[in-house]
């Protein structure tokens, strides 16, 4: 369990982190730009990124790297912000996104589309978050009629039906569709920021931007949440109205994040966390630190992706469950300790 | 280190033993399995000496099973092999044809036989419901179970691998020997090799012009060294800028294309829109520069019978300046 009464003590050590994940992240940032298949010095790439010098450096800085870079973090963040949101709610340190339905229901949509031979990006994307979009939906309309939606055990009980049922779903749409489309699939659902353009980097950032001010802006709910119901019931939080809400805008977080770059896992699990260990109890700060530090990750995770095994890329999804996995292994040992 | 010496003698010794012994069972287990019919006439020879030669030899299918040559079994035959089934038709043999994948489009005419379904991990059910007598498969290992399946049910079955332009002239023998019709996949096969001798031919001494081949966009899969589209390429007298990696279309990022800066992208119409249309492509200095080349998946999109026209199609579009000397 979350702890409860969250402790207001070391404002400066969140602030501290905060100030060194943001160097960490510019600084991450700056090298996954420099760094690629073309070996370009660090002039040329700050050339490049401000539009001047050799074509080919311009293109392969601003219209390659750069949109790549920041979709990563763009995700990054968005993924660390609905897990830690969703963490709170459901008031387990060990929920994430994907939980709840998100990643199925976005799998289901995008890989429908993907086995009509859909494959423009704009499509697949609308695709993606339209079925993660229903599927939470259809997780709180169960848990609703089930028993009440603020429940959190129906919650993600109805997460994980819905989740098994897509699973279902998606293997009757790739069972009839050719090799290369079901590879196609397989890929996308493996999540990569390799398709990263300006367009989908625009949308994601508007949609990190959107509901993740959204999420701060309920996050004081959040912390009140954690006492129990009564105890948030009797200081004027609407329990039942808190938990569906912030469940809703944390999933269709998610969903944008799964629309832009596929299904990524563990950032949602592992980022939150961290945040916490940093000093971040409270949901505003913690979902601050963990939206800097999630960026972090999922650069550093696409910056190994695209040169451990160039000249392909690895898929994001699996760089960042091998840093995942362990951590949950961590943490598994220390809550049966 | 004679002592080593003398013990790595022993065992290659004991190894060669073994090795013969082995070859010994695997011979004798191959004449007491070897079902055909005896006296098989070929060439005009009666010979069923030369008959099993020629099994030990080259009439294996690519399962590694004998390739029976005895025509007369295979009156209804069920392909789910596109090449193998664009070359029953080019040789004449369609009339025994009762099935085919839905994947089997071309020729024409083949869409007039019924479609039982996938090629890969095939309905068997459905495909014995046809009552073939030879069923022809693809060469993967995911159907090395309905190979046996057939075989379980006393159908035959030819296993037959396509993805060089060597394995299609290969398959052309074999499928007229299992046909009873050698004399004509011969014409079928000498006809495509010819013309692609004559597109080797005329662009011999033309720089090569280097060429990516995108195959797919996420993730983007190229042709590599082990297609025969990489053999195209060569033909026509151009160079894959990805001939160094041997799998048929290996994975590569978008950012390796732009570091191997080849001089032309060749695409299909709807890639080449979606290319043109993306943004991390304009890395690559070939699509900023508009030097795409059109190519038909209607004739690059398979090893078959359309091999040379594929390569006449590729090497005037790579060197327009020969169009006069290319057949």
């Amino acid at each position: 369990m979350i702890e409860a009464l969250p402790p207001v003590r070391g404002a400066r050590e969140v602030w501290l982190a905060a100030a060194i994940g943001g160097v960490l992240l510019l600084s991450i940032a700056l090298v996954a730009v420099a760094v690629g298949a073309v070996s370009v010095p660090v002039r040329d790439v700050l050339r490049a990124l401000a539009g001047s010098g050799d074509a080919s450096i311009v293109a392969i800085v601003r219209d390659l790297r750069l949109p790549r870079v920041l979709l990563a973090g763009c995700v990054g963040a968005g993924l660390a912000m609905s897990g830690g949101a969703l963490q709170g709610t459901l008031r387990n340190p060990l929920a994430e996104p994907y939980l709840l339905g998100v990643s199925g229901g976005a799998a289901v949509g995008a890989v429908l589309l993907l086995g009509m031979g859909v494959s423009n990006p704009s499509l697949l994307t609308l695709g993606a978050f339209g079925g993660a979009a229903a599927a939470t939906l259809l997780v709180a309309a169960i848990a609703r009629v089930v028993g009440g939606s603020g429940d959190t055990r129906l919650l993600l009980m109805a997460g994980v039906v819905v989740g098994a049922f897509s699973n279902a779903a998606i293997l009757v749409a790739l069972a009839d569709s050719p090799p290369e489309r079901i590879r196609g699939a397989l890929w996308w659902m493996m999540g990569s920021a390799a398709d990263a353009t300006w367009p989908s980097l625009g949308r994601v950032a508007l949609a990190v931007a959107i509901l993740g001010a959204l999420l701060l802006w309920w996050a004081r709910d959040l912390d009140v949440l954690v006492l129990g119901d009564e105890p948030a019931a009797a200081l004027g939080v609407d329990v039942d109205r808190a938990a569906r809400r912030v469940f809703l805008v944390a999933s269709w977080l998610a969903a944008a994040t799964v629309a832009a770059a596929g299904l990524i896992g563990f950032v949602g699990l592992v980022v939150p966390n961290l945040a916490r260990a940093l000093g971040a109890r409270r949901h505003r700060p913690m979902m601050v630190v963990s939206a800097i530090y999630g960026a972090v990750l999922l650069i550093a995770a696409d910056l190994l992706a695209r040169t451990v095994r160039a000249p392909a890329d690895l898929p994001l999804g699996a760089v960042t469950a091998l840093i995942g996995v362990p951590f949950f292994l961590t943490r598994l040992r220390k809550l049966a300790g | 280190m004679s002592f080593l010496r003398a013990r790595l003698a022993t065992r290659q010794r004991s190894l060669a033993l073994l090795s013969a012994l082995a070859l010994m069972v695997v011979v004798a287990c191959g004449r007491g399995a070897d079902s055909r019919p005896q006296g098989v006439q070929r060439d005009g020879t009666d010979s069923s000496h030369n008959s099993r030669t020629a099994v030990a030899q080259a009439d294996t299918d690519d399962f590694g099973a004998p390739l029976p040559i005895d025509a007369q079994f295979a009156s209804r035959v069920v392909s789910l092999n596109p090449t193998a089934t664009e070359v029953i038709f080019a040789i004449g043999a369609e009339s025994r044809l009762v099935g085919r994948s839905r994947w089997d489009e071309f020729p024409a005419e083949a869409q007039k036989v019924a479609s039982l379904g996938d090629g890969i991990r095939p309905n068997v059910e459905a495909v014995l419901g046809a009552r073939p007598t030879l069923v022809i498969l693809y060469a993967a290992a995911e159907n090395r179970a309905a190979a046996e399946a057939f075989k379980n049910a006393g159908v035959r079955t030819i296993t037959l691998r396509v993805d060089r332009i060597a394995q299609f002239m290969s398959l052309c023998t074999r499928l007229g020997l299992a046909l009873g019709a050698p004399e004509r996949a011969r014409q079928v096969a000498d006809s495509v090799q010819r013309t692609l001798d004559a597109v080797r031919a005329a662009t011999r001494g033309v720089k090569p012009v280097s060429v990516v081949w995108p195959l797919w966009q996420s993730p983007v899969l190229v042709v590599g060294r082990g297609s025969y589209l990489d053999e195209l390429i060569e033909i026509a007298g151009g160079v894959n800028v990805f001939h160094d990696m041997s799998a048929p279309s290996p994975p590569v990022s978008v950012e390796e294309i732009a570091k191997r800066d080849p001089e032309i992208v060749i695409a299909s119409a709807k890639t080449s829109a979606t290319l043109r249309a993306s943004g991390p492509w304009r890395a690559v200095g070939a699509m900023r520069a508009n030097h795409l080349v059109l190519d038909d998946p209607a004739v690059t999109g398979r090893p078959s019978v359309v091999l040379g026209m594929a390569a006449v199609a590729l090497a005037r579009a790579l060197h327009p300046e020969l169009a006069g000397s290319i057949p």
